[in-house]
């Protein structure tokens, strides 16, 4: 198996883009994250497109060949991905394979997505579930995860609305993000309720957006003028299913984390910087836990003494996270690694995690039994000394 | 039959829809407890809510038998939802995670009979069936829910 290394990066800002199409928004993004590896287009060999509600929102399909013909990339392999807001970290797995395979030198990977609804309407996804028919709401299944970890960990709702807090602080640090804006805990609490224990500013918003990275092999990687970021792990599991489970923690998390560690031979203890599938703010707090950052039943304590705050032990959503950068679905796995992109080559701003080294990123998607569908985690390492740059300005 | 009786059946023809067809026996009989109807593998005796084709596990066709669950299970989790769902749950309702200890299997469902906010994990409840919303033609659509275990003191 061959390294695989990042190109350039870029994303759109994401919110609301009412007059631009997906083709528009994954256009942008594809642009940034070309022109920063100052790449041709026709370079690329294979693209590969994370889309998860094109078909139902707005009844587009192939959004990748769309995507890319406005770049004037064609004749090449697109391949179209969905799966559910782990879609876009599932189209970067498809890209390190192929590129760890051997198959290609150059591939673009974008995801793109337009998911802000009409005031007063919600995403009607997996209507075709018994529980979807007898009212269950995205909101609620992550109440029922909550109300548990409370329950069994002793866990509080301050310490929930902690992770909002936070990530809006980020958030405001951060030009991409939607909602720059400053919260309490006490405005995180009073904000209307959802489903309890889970208020308004505990969810993440719907979202339009795209991010897009070019991968590309050590050979490749040399000829750019880039800091060398290599991925040291990217992995995809599927849910267990399993009738009956604690649901105070997601084993097809701890699994993924766990062939993560094994394959970039890290550990939790290696990381200088975290972006994680904050849908919800339990389910941050749950993350924190299944990623080893800290035992199993500590998550809310560990975020209310600031250990995951920039400047804390182990930063994790600088960018605001999906509470404030937004979630446009497909896009949110491809836009956390371009923000650990950014921290491991110093170019984040007043967000930058100083000296980050490694980082990682984790996303999941989808509900079934109780359980998530799909769940992804990469690792990514700065790599010192071991590339000789053509151009040694960015250094 | 005359006009009059044709109308009432018609009227109670229109208020059969459930919420989706097999999950529990409807109309039910004079006398009858309501039951959940799930499957069971004959090979590894595990069951099932709603009925699979065929058990995951076992992976081997044609082992799979209809059984009725038990009526009586303890709340897992549960959660009181503020907004109406988009299939049509009008807010608040309470709902969650409902354990069968006899069927050693944990289904999702609505619960009814008491004050929504006042569920709680560990508590005891029974399967009923009723109405959970009306859908597009102004039909009541039945579905199942839980309610408290009444204290028999
Ligand atoms: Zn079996």
């Amino acid at each position: 198996m061959r390294d695989v290394y990042l190109g350039g990066v870029g994303m759109t800002v994401f919110g609301k883009h009412l007059a631009r199409r997906l083709r528009d928004l994954g256009r942008e993004a594809c642009l940034k994250a070309i022109e920063e590896s100052r790449i041709h287009p026709k370079e690329i060999q294979a693209g590969y497109c994370a889309n998860a509600l094109g078909s139902a929102i707005q009844g587009e399909t192939g959004v990748g060949q769309n995507v890319l013909w406005e770049l004037g990339i064609n004749k090449i392999p697109i391949i179209n991905i969905e799966n559910a807001c782990a879609s876009g970290s599932t189209a970067l797995r498809e890209g390190w394979m192929a590129i760890a395979g051997g198959f290609y030198d150059v591939v673009l990977v974008v995801g793109v997505e337009k998911a802000v609804m009409p005031k007063g309407t919600m995403l009607n996804v997996g209507a075709a579930e018994l529980e979807t028919k007898l009212g269950d709401v995205f909101p609620g299944y992550f109440a029922l995860t909550a109300k548990k970890h409370m329950e069994v960990y002793g866990t509080t709702k301050e310490q929930l609305a902690q992770v909002s807090v936070k990530n809006h602080a980020n958030g405001i640090l951060n030009s991409y993000a939607q909602f720059r804006k400053e919260f309490t805990v006490e405005d995180v609490l009073n904000s209307p309720m959802i489903a309890d224990p889970i208020t308004l500013y505990s969810c993440c918003p719907n979202s339009d957006g795209a991010a897009a990275v070019i991968l590309c092999s050590e050979k490749k990687a040399k000829e750019l003028s880039l800091i060398p970021v290599k991925v040291a792990a990217s992995v995809l599991t599927t849910g267990c299913y399993e009738n009956g489970a604690d649901i105070t923690g997601w084993e097809v998390e701890k699994l993924a984390a766990k062939e993560a560690y094994d394959m970039a031979s890290l550990g939790p203890e290696d990381l200088n910087v975290v972006e994680v599938h904050d849908a919800f703010t339990i389910c941050e707090i749950i993350h924190y836990e299944d990623l080893g950052l800290c035992k199993s039943g500590e998550g809310g304590r560990f975020i209310e003494k600031g250990a995951t705050d920039l400047g804390g032990l182990i930063p994790v959503n600088p960018s605001g996270g999906l509470l404030s950068k937004g979630h446009p679905v497909a896009a949110s796995g491809i836009a956390q690694v371009v923000e650990i992109v950014w921290h491991l080559r110093g170019q984040a701003g007043k967000r930058q995690v100083e000296n980050a080294r490694i980082g990682l990123a984790q996303i999941m998607g989808g509900g079934k039994e109780g359980d998530t569908k799909a769940c992804t985690v990469h690792i990514l390492v700065k790599v010192q000394n071991t590339i000789t740059l053509d151009c040694k300005d960015n250094i | 039959m005359n006009e009059t009786s044709k109308k009432a059946l018609e009227g109670k023809e229109k208020y059969a829809v459930v919420v989706e067809a097999g999950l529990f026996h409807y109309p039910l009989n004079r006398g009858e407890k309501p039951h959940l109807t799930g499957n069971r593998c004959n090979i590894c005796d595990k069951r099932f809510f709603p009925k699979r084709t065929g058990c995951p596990y076992c992976f081997k066709d044609g082992d799979m038998e209809d059984v009725e669950l038990d009526r009586y299970g303890i709340i897992y989790a549960c959660t009181l939802v503020h907004i109406p769902s988009p299939s049509g749950i009008k807010a608040p309702y309470a709902y969650g995670y409902v354990d069968i200890p006899v069927d050693r299997i944990r289904v999702f469902g609505l619960f009814t009979g008491a004050e929504p906010s006042s569920f709680h994990a560990g508590q005891k409840v029974e399967l009923v069936i009723e109405p959970i919303k009306t859908d597009k033609n102004g039909q009541e659509v039945i579905g199942y829910k839980f309610k408290p275990v009444e204290n028999r003191h």
